[in-house]
């Protein structure tokens, strides 16, 4: 020992079970430069003190610094710390002895003989905590660094302090757990990796780490904490040992923050929804509807040139509650915890079913002459209402539903960042955008001189009429490939045995001429079983094996030669149920929209390789590419050698992968 | 590909039930069954319609003895009876650990240090303790009138490092704190802090 003072102590809980002594790696500093200075615990055997965050319960060690004129101390580097499992909760600490090391740096004007106080408080604890203070002292000359004995422990202290990763990683939330994941390159080898959070409120303490090997990279799966607080970023330190020597890293990543940055203004927001609701006239889905809709208007203002606005005003009045609506329930699920965006009334092939037979439906009523209370596909016309204003209210509520599914694709973003807004705004947003909706008709309606360039009413607008079913079926079978992508062909197959029915059913009633009052109702009833029929056979749910069967393929040897011989591109993947960073890799990358698309677009032939249970044949082929675990992922151009794809799969990188391969 | 609502919502429910006794702000409070130190049983449901405040407290654990000693528990504590809330201080150290008394002794130790608690309880089996994820002595809850969770953490913000030296009647006291936002209506600033301390004495 150099210099210290015994450790005198004015608190009650005092027990002397510990020392504290001031250690430097010189006696002799100049201006200008810097000394390492340590504060050094030796504790009675069996005790600990704490880390700079000690977990469940203790506190670490504070260090109160006087220096003379023109020094100053830094924060103390704190060594990396150990793990003090205390049933059941887990705190983080030194045993028996550590050095928590500062860095005193001299100034220009520095004034020797440098005189170096340090009042300590720290927690001296085993199955009980025991509060202790002291101070040490040391006095530093002028003059240059010569090395004390005692530099050689701080020295060996310093190399356990951590240094920032050098390595890529990155961390993934899925659902409560934390991924780090981390390409290392072969050279390196960790038997156990484990991770220290730098705050409370991040990762769960007491919880055991899962920690596994790959061949160039590792995952550490860490549970979050019950208790969650926002962090902007996943900070700690990372404790990675092999045989010879345990390694300490910082790790900190920014994490997603929750909140929707709101920088774009609500102004340009509202414009774009307008501009949007403005374009939605012109969708395959909604045109039809209004442009038969609006050669009524002709009708009227032949005969008349009166209130065709009124029509108008109700119709715009149907579309605005209709988007009103729609707003409100999205909130209400979002607000229940529902992740959703726009487009997600699209995931439900329940919704879609019936979409589709409204489209066919819709198709076949301007096809035909079906003819309900004088109109054509109006909602109204099928409700035998007879008042034309409800009439136009439920023409613009139905031009909502026929247009949802057109504004999936083209509005999703938008819409999915007018939910991430406050709820009024939100709401103001739909609004504008039902304004932009109903707005060409209701200036139509307002003045129907404008149509004035069409020809005169005749013989033309049914044929226009006629093919405007065109369009509706074209919107029907778009929907029926969004359905395969979600249920078994066989499903497919009977909700185009819902839609045969409803065609039939709506030609029954077409026919239905009879003059003999019981024979017209028993024709109406068949038509309406029909209709129940087609509905009951809606599928509700996904067909899930069926879609993963028909997008992924089973490996074998012998399926892989086929493909290698057509040519076709092949993705490849080594997986297991027990293998973390195969599950991770596939939720964040592998099974992402964009690679499935990518993968169907260029008809890449997606193999899966299953190794949960041991199989000789895939036991091989990891051995052909000396691989003795998965994951593996081989990407087969067309022709020559497979590609070996980094362990860890982003989506982006993969994209390119699958992009630029041929 | 994304799952029905209902596929969602299931495990969700059933979650609920297997994990009854998981607290979680906003949520109901789990009820319990302690002896006092008068060897009265007492069940938190019986305060329904008040406000509830719990500490777990061990009066061997140098973090409890100064708050303690400088009266910051204290005036927590008459802060709480002036509001007509009530006050459970609950200790859950084994026996032959620090801390743990009997009931005879808990009540001294109230008379000595001028505590006020409604309740001191007595848990040595560590049941309620670990219910409520009590992990520091002190560690705080408060339960409002309906029996919702509304706060869990520290007594105040002079945790972290150099405790010792802090002056506990500077600091922001959350409990006091808390109080008044529930009192106005409002919702509590930090619902979650980090509790500071001792480790819960349980029997390992």
């Amino acid at each position: 020992m150099l210099s210290s003072q015994s450790i005198h102590a004015d608190s009650q809980f005092q027990e002397s079970n510990s020392t504290i002594s001031l250690i430097t790696e010189s006696l002799t500093v100049t201006e200008n430069d810097e000394l390492l200075v340590g504060i050094k615990f030796e504790l009675e055997e069996g005790w600990h003190t704490y880390w700079e965050n000690p977990g469940d319960a203790g506190e670490g060690a504070s260090v109160d610094w006087s220096l003379s004129d023109g020094f100053e101390a830094s924060e103390i580097l704190w060594p990396g710390p150990h793990r003090i499992p205390v049933e059941p909760l887990m705190t983080f600490g030194y045993n028996d002895e550590v050095v928590l090391l500062t860095k005193i740096s001299s100034l220009k004007n520095a004034s020797f003989p440098l005189n170096i106080k340090a009042n300590v408080g720290w927690y001296t604890c085993k199955d009980i905590c025991i509060p202790q203070e002291g101070e040490v002292s040391l006095v530093i000359n002028k003059g240059d660094i010569l090395l004390t004995k005692d530099s050689e422990e701080i020295y060996e202290y310093l190399n356990t302090v951590p240094v920032d990763f050098e390595q890529l990683y990155r961390i993934e939330r899925l659902d409560d757990k934390f991924f780090l994941q981390t390409d290392i390159g072969e050279g390196k080898h960790y038997q156990d990796v484990y991770f220290f959070p730098k705050a409370y409120g991040l990762t769960a303490y007491s919880d055991d780490q899962n920690y596994e090997k790959n061949l160039n990279s590792f995952i550490l799966e860490i549970n979050a904490s019950k208790a969650q607080l926002n962090f902007d970023a996943f900070e700690g330190v990372i404790e990675a040992s092999n045989n010879e020597e345990t390694s300490y890293f910082n790790i900190s990543y920014p994490l997603e923050v929750e909140k929707a940055e709101n920088n774009q203004s609500i102004i340009l927001l509202l414009l774009f929804a307008f501009i949007g609701g403005l374009i939605l006239n012109i969708m395959p889905c909604v045109f039809p509807i209004l442009s038969i809709k609006i050669l009524r208007f002709m009708d009227h203002s032949e005969n008349s040139s009166t209130k065709t606005y009124k029509f108008g005003l109700y119709y715009s009045f149907g579309v605005i509650l209709s988007f009103l609506v729609i707003a409100l329930v999205l909130l209400l699920l979002k607000s229940s915890g529902e992740s959703i965006g726009w487009g997600f009334q699209l995931q439900y092939p329940i919704v879609i079913s019936v979409l589709f037979y409204l489209f066919i439906a819709l198709g076949f009523m301007f096809m035909s002459n079906l003819v309900f209370g004088g109109q054509l596909g109006q909602l109204s016309s099928v409700a035998r209402v007879n008042n034309e204003s409800l009439e136009s209210f439920l023409t613009g509520i139905l031009a909502v539903v026929v247009a949802s599914p057109c504004t999936a694709p083209f509005m999703g973003s938008a819409i999915g960042f007018a939910l991430l807004q406050p709820g009024i705004n939100s709401i103001f947003i739909f609004l504008s955008l039902g304004i932009g909706f109903a707005l060409p008709y209701f200036i139509l309606s307002v003045k129907p001189s404008l149509l004035a360039f069409l020809p005169k009413p005749g013989a033309w607008m049914e044929t226009f009429k006629q093919f405007m079913a065109f369009p509706m079926w074209g919107s029907a079978l778009w929907l029926l490939w969004v359905l395969s992508g979600q249920v078994d062909s066989d499903t497919v197959v009977m909700v185009l045995i819902g839609g045969l029915f409803i065609s039939l059913a709506l030609w029954l009633l077409e026919k239905n001429t009879s003059e003999i009052k019981w024979v017209k109702w028993l024709v109406r009833l068949v038509a309406l079983a029909f209709v129940i029929f087609s509905v009951l056979i809606i599928p509700t749910s996904y067909s899930e094996k069926d879609t993963q069967s028909q997008e992924e393929l089973v490996y074998s040897e012998v399926l892989l030669e086929q493909y290698r011989n057509s040519q076709d591109i092949i993705f490849l993947n080594f997986t297991a149920d027990w293998c973390i960073t195969c599950k991770v890799n596939e939720r964040v990358a592998l099974k992402t929209r964009a690679v499935k698309d990518i993968i169907k677009q260029k008809n890449i032939k997606y193999l899966e390789a299953d190794w949960t249970r041991k199989d000789g044949d895939i036991a091989q082929k990891l051995e052909e590419f000396g691989r003795t675990g998965v994951p593996l992922y081989l990407l087969y151009p067309s022709r020559g050698e497979p590609i070996i794809l980094p362990e860890i799969l982003t989506e982006d990188t993969l994209v390119r992968y699958l992009t630029e391969i041929n | 590909m994304k799952k029905n609502l209902f596929i969602h919502l299931l495990p969700i429910l059933f979650f609920a039930e297997v994990c009854y006794s998981y607290v979680e702000i906003d949520t109901k409070a789990p009820d319990f069954t302690l002896s006092n130190s008068s060897g009265e049983e007492i069940s938190l449901s019986e305060f329904s319609g008040k406000k509830i405040i719990i500490e777990w407290t061990n009066h061997g654990c140098p973090f409890v003895a100064k708050h303690y000693k400088t009266g910051n528990m204290q005036s927590t504590q008459q802060f709480s009876e002036e509001i007509n809330a009530v006050w459970l201080s609950i200790i859950s150290s084994a026996p032959g650990t620090q801390g743990y008394v009997t009931p005879l002794e808990a009540n001294e130790l109230t008379l000595t240090r001028s505590a006020s608690p409604s309740h001191v309880l007595l848990d040595s089996d560590g049941t309620v303790g670990k219910m409520y994820e009590a992990k520091t002595t002190p560690h705080m809850y408060i339960i409002d009138e309906e029996g919702i969770l509304k706060y869990q953490g520290a007594i105040d913000d002079a945790g972290g490092r150099g405790f010792m030296f802090k002056d506990l009647l500077k600091a922001k006291n959350y409990i006091k704190n808390g109080l008044l936002e529930l009192n106005k209506g409002d919702e509590i600033t930090s619902p979650i802090t980090k509790p500071y301390g001792c480790s819960v004495k349980y029997a390992s």
